[in-house]
């Protein structure tokens, strides 16, 4: 319970600062669900106008490489990204929008590493379409 | 009696030294300089208008579906390619992230966060001459009081059919920015009342209000944008000449002693 007050106060604190950007054709993923990937992270850069990350998957369908978008690094420092928080050859599982056409990845939501956790999350579905609704706010500049 | 005189006359001089610095404090306008954030809600600006509802001229209309059919469901936008909001999208939203004021009584510097954009606004002698002003995507601005309210106008803008709300380079911009009371959390309001009037662009004037909220103690964070792209580029150089990318410490070999 105290976490997901804690991850609706970083939703409304997003939404009061209303940390965002229009970089991205938000019509690309679908913000409406979320898919969890864990896996080795393989490339990251905190840039902006916004992060990019490529992750190595390997399950019962094989290994290979996945790609994400997500925030600026300013909306990242916004939602809990710290210097060091992910690098390559770390362990991380990203919650993300998933690619509307079925590529593997999507837009981060939030993501964790054994250094400490960013963006938004709840563990109620509820929340996580309103989290999802948000970030897509967020990534649309609204 | 004479005394009574000298006390009278001392208590009419307090008095009007009273009145004077009351009249002073009212002539002084009010101080807009802190951190401000994107208020609960706000009317247009920072949403997308269709191309139906802005009051289009046909060659406005025939531009706009012209950016709009090039670039529409794509990742493309002037932000992703790092080129900063401009006016009047800068004041509207700047992408929903934070501005900072800083006043002076002869300038107003606005900072917007997002590609920490920045725009003047000069008062009186402090002006530019004309020919001095410089065309670009937040204009030139000048500025002036009429009573509390700041009125900022805005032109030498450069065309921008890539706004949210485009226009040419005759658009001119007129702002009004007043306090309008405070938020639940007990935070000023900054209310900025936008006319933006370009003939070219617009059957009549597009008038917006944007609302900004107190962020007490708020700090912008820098951004940087286009330096991927120039690390992309020396990567580019320096595999095409076959030479050591001296961005990269492992590729770089350093002699012994």
């Amino acid at each position: 319970m105290k976490q997901i007050i804690r991850t609706m106060t970083l939703a409304v604190a997003a939404l009061a600062a209303g940390a965002a950007m229009a970089h991205h054709s938000a019509v690309q993923f679908d913000f409406t669900r979320q898919v969890s990937y864990t896996g080795v992270v393989k490339d990251f850069a905190a840039i902006n106008p916004h992060m990019r990350l490529v992750i190595e998957l390997n399950d019962e369908k094989g290994k290979r490489e996945v790609r994400f978008e997500g925030h600026s690094t300013n909306n990242m420092y916004r939602g809990g990204y710290r210097k060091g928080m992910v690098k390559v050859g770390d362990t991380i599982t990203v919650n993300a929008a998933p690619f509307r056409d079925g590529t593997e990845g999507g837009y981060v939501v939030s993501a964790e590493t054994k250094e400490g956790f960013f963006g938004l999350r709840s563990s109620r579905a509820q929340d996580q379409r309103a989290i999802g609704e948000e970030t897509r706010r967020q990534a649309e500049g609204r | 009696m004479g005394r009574l005189k000298i006390v009278m006359r001392g208590a009419t001089a307090a008095a009007a030294a009273l009145l004077c610095a009351a009249a002073m404090a009212a002539a002084a306008p009010p101080d807009f300089t802190g951190v401000w954030t994107t208020a609960g809600s706000s009317t247009g600006g920072n949403s997308s208008p269709a191309t139906g509802a802005l009051p289009l001229t046909p060659y406005g209309r025939a531009r706009l579906e012209a950016y709009r059919k090039l670039t529409d469901g794509t990742d493309d936008s002037p932000g992703r390619w790092c080129v900063g909001t401009g006016m009047p999208g800068s004041m509207l939203g700047s992408g929903a992230y934070p501005m900072e004021i800083i006043q002076r009584p002869e300038q107003i510097t606005i900072i917007y966060e997002a590609h920490t954009e920045v725009r003047r606004v000069y008062f009186g002698d402090r002006n530019a001459p004309p020919e001095d002003r410089i065309p670009g995507r937040n204009g030139y601005s000048s500025g002036r009081w009429e009573g509390d309210v700041l009125v900022v106008e805005t032109d030498n803008l450069v065309d921008q059919v890539d706004q949210r709300t485009p226009h040419s380079d005759e658009a001119k911009i007129i702002e009004r920015y007043s306090l309008d009371g405070k938020d639940a959390q007990g935070r000023r309001i900054l209310k900025v009342e936008m006319t933006m009037i370009d003939p070219k662009f617009y059957t009549q004037p597009v008038v917006m209000t944007k609302r900004w909220a107190e962020v007490p103690n708020g700090r912008l964070l820098p951004y940087e944008c286009p330096e991927e792209m120039w690390l992309d580029r020396i990567a580019e150089v320096a595999k095409e000449r076959g030479v050591p990318n001296p961005f990269n410490p492992d590729s770089v070999s350093v002699a012994k002693d």
